[in-house]
């Protein structure tokens, strides 16, 4: 079966300093996938590589199976540590502007929906809550109707309950049979949500494999522990 | 296609949101034509000599304020980096600012003619010129915009050297200031900024000539337009986190220097010469050898003619009572006011008054006026109408008398018909008449000069 992403020997320098170090992994249709580690790992520096907006100097890339190009990457969404969008938008008009740029788009009314957004379609960006704001941004990211989601710390900043109405939304993601690639800090969520993880530390893969059995091959108690000692040894 | 549809029409719906975007697109414009209309109050017809110079200004800063300042504030915001992510070539993003751009400056432009209109500006002589004419200065100023853009990392820098640019083009480059106004040494200046084409090219569409012989000027902006986008192509960014290769402008700013030097190369920079911006003096400082006569003008001889050094007189070509040389053609915009004054000078109840020093003094006074005023080459055409005047209702033998008489005795005589000059056309002046009297014995000299030979004549 092919994976729905696939990295092999990702390197990305900057100057000296390696800040992903030949990293390899794939993830597969409906897994959802973590990668996890301090800050400064080479997690952010991962996911920008796999969607162009930064250049990889070594390594290959597919999604499945296929070179990362402009096509392949219409199958791909994305949610960024912050989301760009103008002032004065409007969660219908950014997701119908943003649907005019795929074939098959997602109705922006079904998405509002979806993503709790429907009473606040038409009320400018700068209004929205922090909350209202992440949901938006993966509702974007859906709008392609996308077989791979790249998330990066999605639910970082926002308070317990909107964090775990992002993580729901996650969760639904998973079901459809969508693969996830999830860069985050919270360990909860990563056992939460995450099929398998990938502990990166100092830009190199240090650790792999489901949550459970990480922690019961490290021998530590939590997930937590496991992670840190993982890291102090990289 | 239906991506950049949909992004060039969230473009303008956002614009239209922003307050201070609806401010300098359109309010700003708005206001620069009530200036020029109140500056230029005595002008033949109202705002059209000037319409290159607004509409220039207008296209100036909707491309070099307005459209850098909202790539770069979508870009440190991060909408561009999102923009990034969607399956789109670069073209798609670029393309759609650029359409939404357009539609601005058009609109804004459509405007300020319109309130022109309302003002009593006459229509454009050539329509179809005066929108070819205003894409090529939209393109040559949205190339400068998107390298402006390009370059800097947010929004107070594209401010900062939008007014590097702008005022300079506005002050010395023949877009606020009209090129005739400019020190000689400035005109030459003038041809390495594209303000300066842009202006001769809209107005020569609205009240000239239309695109007939703006060959060069189209040329120099299309060109100054391509090398700014191709600069603008070479530095393009979709975060501010990326450096841009700074050698890409002197793409765009050699373009410049390349048009203007071709420009120099083919002559014609200077419009006018502007040496003669000396006080208009007494008459001693023309006639320094002349002797007081008080016999009255029967009693001037030919030796006085003499005394009269011609060459100390204004230029006409100059600023100072200008007279327009036999071969020029004036702008279409004036010619029905020199035919009113033309046609309304034979009725005109002071030029026919029985003494024939306070008729010539009349007369005189009918160019004297337009040249105080600064009316826009009004002021260079109406004293050929005068002279001809002067030397049918004037006997020959006398008109030289006279004439001398009267440039020695500026302040002599009454100056009731210089308020007398609305039935003609021209303004009424109010406030003090010495002024007048000073180019009326110019004018006075320069005829006679003409008169008997002295000068070349008209």
């Amino acid at each position: 079966m092919i994976a729905a992403l696939t990295v092999r020997g990702l390197t990305r320098r900057y100057g000296a300093v390696r800040a992903v170090d030949g990293i390899s992994f794939d993830v597969a249709a409906g897994e959802v996938f973590g990668l996890l580690g301090p800050n400064g790992a080479g997690k952010t520096t991962t996911l920008e590589s796999i969607l162009g907006l930064v250049r990889p100097d070594a390594g290959r890339i597919e999604i499945e199976g296929s070179a990362a190009s402009a096509p392949a990457c219409a199958k791909v969404g994305a949610v960024l540590q912050s989301t760009g969008l103008p002032d004065k938008i409007a969660p219908r008009e950014a997701l119908t502007v943003f649907g005019a740029f795929y074939s098959a788009p997602l109705a922006p009314q079904m998405l509002l929906e979806r993503f709790g957004l429907a009473e606040k379609a038409d009320a400018p960006f700068d209004t929205l809550s922090g909350g209202q704001k992440q949901r938006l941004a993966l509702a974007l990211a859906f709008v392609g109707n996308p077989r791979l989601l790249l998330l990066d710390e999605p639910t970082t900043g926002l308070d317990p309950q909107m964090r775990r109405e992002v993580q729901d939304h996650i969760a639904a993601i998973r079901q459809e049979g969508r693969a996830v690639l999830l860069a985050t800090h919270d360990m909860a969520e990563a056992e939460r949500l995450c099929d398998r993880i990938a502990v990166i530390a100092g830009g190199r893969i240090v650790a792999t494999g489901a949550p459970r059995d990480l922690i019961a091959a490290s021998g530590a108690a939590t997930l937590e522990d496991m992670i840190l000692r993982q890291t102090a040894r990289a | 296609m239906s991506a950049v549809f949909a992004l060039t029409a969230l473009s303008l719906k956002l614009n239209f949101r922003n307050r201070m975007a609806i401010l300098y697109g359109y309010l700003f414009p708005l206001v620069f034509l009530i200036a020029f209309w109140a500056l230029y109050r005595n002008d033949p017809v109202p705002l059209a000599l000037h319409i290159g110079q607004l509409l220039t200004i207008t296209v100036l800063g909707g491309a070099c304020f307005g459209l850098p300042t909202t790539i770069v504030a979508e870009r440190e915001r991060g909408v561009w980096r999102r923009y990034r992510l969607l399956p789109a070539r670069p073209w798609v993003f670029i393309a759609s600012v650029l359409a939404a751009r357009l539609v601005l400056l058009v609109t804004a432009a459509l405007l300020q003619l319109a309130l022109g209109f309302a003002f009593g500006m006459p229509w454009p002589a050539h329509v179809g010129a005066l929108a070819a004419a205003f894409l090529f200065t939209a393109f040559a100023f949205m190339g400068l915009g998107m390298t402006i853009a390009m370059l800097v990392d947010n929004v107070p820098a594209v401010q900062a050297l939008g007014q590097c640019i702008f005022l300079p083009m506005l002050i010395l480059g023949g877009v606020a200031v009209q090129l005739e106004s400019l020190p000689l040494w400035v005109q030459h200046v003038s041809v390495f900024f594209p303000g300066r084409y842009a202006v001769e090219v809209l107005q020569r569409s609205f009240t000239g000539t239309g695109l007939g012989g703006s060959g060069f000027d189209l040329l120099a902006l299309a060109l100054i337009g391509f090398a700014g986008a191709i600069a603008a192509a070479g530095m393009f960014r979709w975060d501010r986190s990326f450096s841009p290769n700074r050698a890409w402008l002197a793409v765009a700013f050699g373009m410049w220097l390349v048009v203007g030097a071709a420009a120099e190369w083919r002559g014609q920079v200077a419009v006018s010469g502007l040496a003669d911006t000396q006080p208009v003096g007494t008459p001693r400082d023309y006639a320094p050898s002349a002797k007081p006569s008080a016999a009255g003008w029967h009693a001037v001889t030919e030796t006085d003619f003499d005394t009269i050094a011609f060459d100390r007189l204004p230029a006409d070509q100059g600023i100072v009572a200008p007279v327009s040389r036999s071969d020029a053609v004036p702008d279409p915009a004036i010619v029905p006011l020199l035919d009113q004054i033309r046609d309304g000078l034979p009725g005109w109840a002071p030029g026919n008054v029985p003494d024939p020093v306070q008729r010539t003094r009349n007369l005189l006074a009918v160019a004297a006026v337009p040249d105080i005023l600064e009316m826009e080459q009004v002021e260079r055409f109406v004293p050929r109408l005068v002279f001809a005047r002067l030397q049918a209702v004037i006997r020959p033998q006398d008109l030289p008398k006279i004439l001398y008489w009267i440039a020695m005795h500026p302040d002599a005589g009454d100056d009731g018909a210089i308020h007398q000059l609305g039935v003609l056309g021209l303004p009424d002046v109010s406030g003090a008449t010495r002024p007048v009297h000073a180019r009326i014995m110019i004018y006075a000299f320069k005829l006679l000069g003409r008169v008997t030979g002295k000068t070349p004549p008209l």
